[in-house]
């Protein structure tokens, strides 16, 4: 509760920053509040807390809280200085913020209203970013097909959450849980619970629902694709699986078929799609499908284990997603081309550049020792775990190729003769948060209980 | 009460209603060009009857007789569609104002409201905000660049105003506590009118009722020397006078919701020291609230003669950044007040 | 006599909404949705639900279809330029709302079966409205002004102008 009321007074603030004229002040400010939220998170752990009913913030809620917290702190320091060129640095800032708040919700909800006004914040905040760039009609088509396609998966997250209601007569999770597995064999369960399905998987873009994502992931300003696909990407598997483990762990055999064979699929299409791309960005955002794939084979194989591995595949992938996308911004900001050919021969003037694209990009892969392995190593092992051997088949190979695309880029950065020796300029901030990531991804790939041991 | 006895007394209501909404926007067309005569230091009608009082009949029976024009390339049915909207939506508001009290007759209790529905206010709101279709549609059906800037005009107009219109009948309502207009009218009883507690919110409401109204100075819609007539520019015969006799039920309208939400209704301060029987404090409720009503429509008028029109980016800042903003002042004052109050 | 009714709005709001779909002016669409929405008001008044059926009318008919015609009118969008689809394209649409359908109509057949919660009279009031919006439901409530807020940003953010 205090996360969420002081990210609202954040966002109110950086409002006022524009009437007041402290825009300067502005980062500093946001950077001190977040935190101070993420102290307020973190001292609620192990004391959890449910606010009238509505949000239960539980040991899962801070630890997820305080994750995106983690990876909105790092996002800031990433995306100042494109902002600050911006004239409206003030209403991106608390867009952001405001979206914020939606991803704390989507991750303490425990009523389904409250589930919907996180993801409804989120995505509004979020469509609008898309579209920031406003001379640049690629941005325009982003934030707009955004909006369209995330209107129409709120049309099936909420029919969905009617039929629920319709059944259950509640919107809480607790009692939807006892009602659910009482009319287990009803149709309206099972009707509700896909179109719930139906609808988070639009906005984790799992395949056959993720048609928007390469689209919306390229035409968006890069920093606004970062923030989409790191703090979103992580509420949405929060949010899903807080709710699919709350309410119909009870009656896994209605929808772990049908969300089986959308993993098995999301992998194919992401690592496939993502061999053929020239830009890195179209190359990331087909990466960000795949990996929405690998997350939820833990929410296939449901188990003991599953929120760890979700946890830690979620929170490492964010920080390697925020490590690629930051050298993709400064590179294409440099070389005015988001291709792969402009990465050609930069390791020597810019080992630092070279070594943190390289490590992100292996752990990307799962190669280890970064996080990455290890992140793929929990969510096999809940698949295992759970006698999903061959699903973790069809995922390994899917690594595999995985492994091809993601050396295209190590490979253009090493073995490519070099075009230019000039050294590219990374500022003080982009350079602080590319030691910071790099350091976390090896830091957590060598002891995965820094994370672990909290859930 | 029985059943057809209750019909017959509804839909004598209802009729009654009706008429005198038509008969009172009828003559509103004589007291306009009267006022306007009185205020250019003219006569004004004085031909048709005594004191020209036919000249409403002579008006109308003018636009009966007047050629009808549909033009060829307009949509016949969104066409004529148009000033039906408009004619009647502006007649059903009329059902739940509280014209007076009830009277009693042969032990029957017979309430002066067509209907109390629990919600009152708020029908009123949706039915205004159903009015701008006539308008949208016929100035669209039209087929006309200025019809169609007209509609538009009115169109964002009315959209704009009903925003503020709403937040100062949210305090209103914080006030009362109900939604019901018979409810907010009994309320009002001596001096305790609505207009001593919410004068901000009033001022806001009426300045709102004008522009909802189209009446000068927002006449925006229709202003003749921009757009020749605006949405009604391609309207003949009967068809243009829904549309302004339409305008003129809305007034009427606009000031019987006035007069009870904010200028106590049917309600006379000291009245009830007199000692009548409850009949005639009946029958004087009602000439009351027309009294009261007869002065905002003068009002109306006399703003019409006075003030000249805006421009329409004016009109928009003065929806937007002034009214909006003041209304959700008086919100948030009215909302501290009875926070106080009532601790 | 309510249930004839209802059944009347209900085919009636139907009709209407596919018949917002089948035109093609988009004026007439507009004009159809408006239909559709008065008849789902309809229902929530037979339901006893008046201000659910005032709020739909203020709200969808009154503001936001308002807006659409608005824009469809300064675009002048009255030309029937949609492109033609593929044959596939349609087919895939059919067969996947189809399918959709089916699995709907399939998991409320069977929902005759279960008890129904008794009818509260009052249900629909206001007053007891107000009392679960702001009792039970008060945190959403304050949650949806960040909604709000963050919609009403973006929407100014992206309207005005960039000053260089």
């Amino acid at each position: 509760m205090n996360t969420l009321i002081i990210l609202s007074a954040l966002g109110i603030i950086a409002l006022f920053a524009e009437i007041f004229r402290f825009r300067k002040a502005l980062f500093p400010l946001i950077l001190l509040g977040l935190g101070g939220a993420f102290f307020f998170t973190a001292k609620e752990y192990n004391h959890p807390q449910i606010f009238l009913g509505m949000m239960n913030f539980d040991n899962y809620a801070v630890i997820f809280s305080c994750a995106i917290l983690i990876i909105a702190f790092l996002w800031f320091m990433m995306a100042k200085n494109y902002f600050l060129q911006e004239t409206s640095v003030t209403d991106h800032f608390a867009l952001i913020l405001f979206s914020l708040v939606g991803a704390v919700v989507m991750v303490s909800f425990s009523n389904l209203t409250m589930l919907f006004l996180g993801i409804e914040i989120l995505s509004v905040s979020v469509y609008v970013l898309a579209a920031s760039d406003k001379s640049n009609v690629m941005s325009n088509e982003s934030g707009f097909k955004y909006f369209l396609m995330g209107s129409f998966a709120t049309g099936f997250l909420l029919f969905g959450i009617t039929l629920i209601y319709g059944i259950t007569g509640s919107f809480d999770l607790a009692s939807i849980h006892t009602q659910v597995a009482a009319n287990h064999d009803s149709g309206l369960v099972i009707a509700g619970i896909l179109l719930l399905m139906i609808g988070l998987a639009f906005k984790s873009s799992l395949a056959p629902f993720h048609f928007w994502a390469p689209d919306v992931y390229e035409g968006a300003p890069t920093t606004v694709t970062t923030y989409m696909a790191t703090v979103v990407k992580t509420a949405a598997f929060a949010a899903f699986f807080r709710l699919f483990s709350t309410c119909f762990a009870g009656v896994t055999g209605h929808w772990t078929d049908v969300l089986w064979w959308m993993v098995v699929l999301t992998l194919f299409v992401g690592n496939v799609s993502a061999v053929r791309q020239k830009s890195v960005k179209r190359l990331l955002a087909y990466s960000s499908v795949a990996h929405a794939g690998y997350i939820a084979i833990a929410v296939v194989s449901m188990g003991a284990a599953s929120t760890s591995a979700i946890l830690y595949y979620t929170f490492t992938y964010s920080i390697s997603s925020i490590s690629a996308f930051t050298i993709l911004f400064i590179v294409s900001r440099h070389k005015g081309s988001k291709d792969i050919s402009a990465f050609e021969g930069m390791s020597k003037a810019n080992p630092l550049l070279s070594f943190a694209m390289t490590v992100a990009m292996l752990s990307l892969a799962g190669i280890p020792p970064t996080a990455g392995f290890f992140a793929k190593y929990y969510v096999f092992l809940t698949a295992i775990n759970a006698g999903n051997t061959l699903l973790v088949l069809i995922a390994v190979i899917a690594a595999l190729v995985g492994i091809y695309y993601y050396f295209r880029v190590i490979i253009a950065i090493y073995f490519k003769p070099e075009q230019q020796l000039v050294p590219i300029k990374v500022g003080p901030l982009h350079r602080t948060v590319l030691i910071i990531t790099t350091i976390l991804t090896l830091l957590f790939g060598l002891f995965p209980n820094l994370i672990l041991g909290w859930i | 009460m029985t059943l057809s006895l209750f019909i017959i007394y509804k839909a004598v209501l209802v009729i009654l209603v009706f008429l005198i909404s038509l008969v009172i926007a009828m003559y509103s067309t004589y007291a306009e060009r009267k006022v306007a005569a009185f205020m250019q230091d003219r006569i004004g009608p004085n031909r048709a009857g005594p004191f020209g009082l036919l000249q409403p009949v002579a008006d109308g029976v003018k636009m009966f007789m007047k050629e009808e024009i549909i033009p060829q390339v307009s949509n016949k049915f969104l066409f004529i569609l148009g000033p039906s909207v408009a004619m009647f939506t502006s007649c059903i508001t009329g059902a739940v104002i509280p014209w007076g009290t009830s009277l009693h007759i042969a032990g029957h209790d017979f309430a002066l409201q067509v209907t109390d529905i629990n919600i009152g206010i708020l029908y009123v709101m949706a039915v205004t905000s159903i009015g701008v279709y006539g308008i949208m549609i016929g100035g669209w059906a039209s087929n006309n660049k200025y019809s169609l800037l007209g509609a538009l005009r009115a169109s964002s107009q009315m959209i704009s105003y009903e925003v503020a219109m709403g937040l100062a009948i949210i305090a209103l309502v914080m006030t009362t506590g109900t939604l019901s207009l018979k409810g907010i009218a009994a309320a009002q009883t001596g001096w305790h009118w609505n207009i001593v507690y919410q004068p901000l919110g009033f001022l806001i409401f009426i300045i709102c009722a004008f522009a909802e109204t189209n009446r000068t100075p927002f006449d925006l819609p229709e202003s003749d020397s921009e757009l020749i007539g605006g949405y009604h520019t391609e309207y003949s015969s009967m068809k243009l006078g829904f549309y302004l006799f339409a305008e003129y039920i809305n007034m009427f309208i606009s000031s019987a919701i006035m007069s009870t939400l904010y200028f106590g209704g049917y309600n006379m301060p000291f009245i009830g020291r007199l000692g009548l029987s409850p009949n005639t404090m009946a029958i004087l409720g009602v000439v009351f609230l027309f009294a009261k009503i007869f002065f905002f429509i003068f009002f109306f008028m006399w703003v019409r003669w006075t003030i000249p029109r805006f421009r329409f980016d004016q009109l928009m800042n003065l929806g937007w950044k002034i009214l909006i903003p003041l209304s959700i002042f008086n919100m948030a004052i009215t909302g501290f007040i009875i926070l106080v109050l009532h601790k | 006599m309510t249930v004839y009714l209802f059944i009347i709005l209900g085919v009636f709001a139907i009709l209407s909404a596919l018949m917002v779909v089948f035109t093609k002016n988009p004026i007439h669409s507009i004009l159809y949705l408006v239909l559709t929405f008065f008849a789902i008001a309809g229902e929530y008044v037979l339901l006893n639900a008046q201000f659910l059926a005032i709020v739909n009318i203020i709200v969808y008919a009154g503001a936001i279809m308002v807006l659409f015609l608005f824009v469809v009118m300064l675009l002048n969008l009255n030309k029937e330029t949609e492109p033609h689809k593929s044959i596939l394209r349609q087919l895939i649409a059919v067969i996947a709302a189809g399918i959709l359908l089916i699995v709907l109509v399939g998991s409320l057949k069977g929902a005759d079966t279960m008890t129904i919660k008794p009818f509260a009279q009052n249900t629909g009031y206001i007053e007891n409205l107000g009392q679960v919006l702001f009792k039970d439901f008060l945190l959403p409530f304050e949650v949806s002004a960040i909604l709000f807020l963050a919609a009403m940003v973006g929407a100014v953010m992206l309207g005005k102008k960039d000053i260089k």
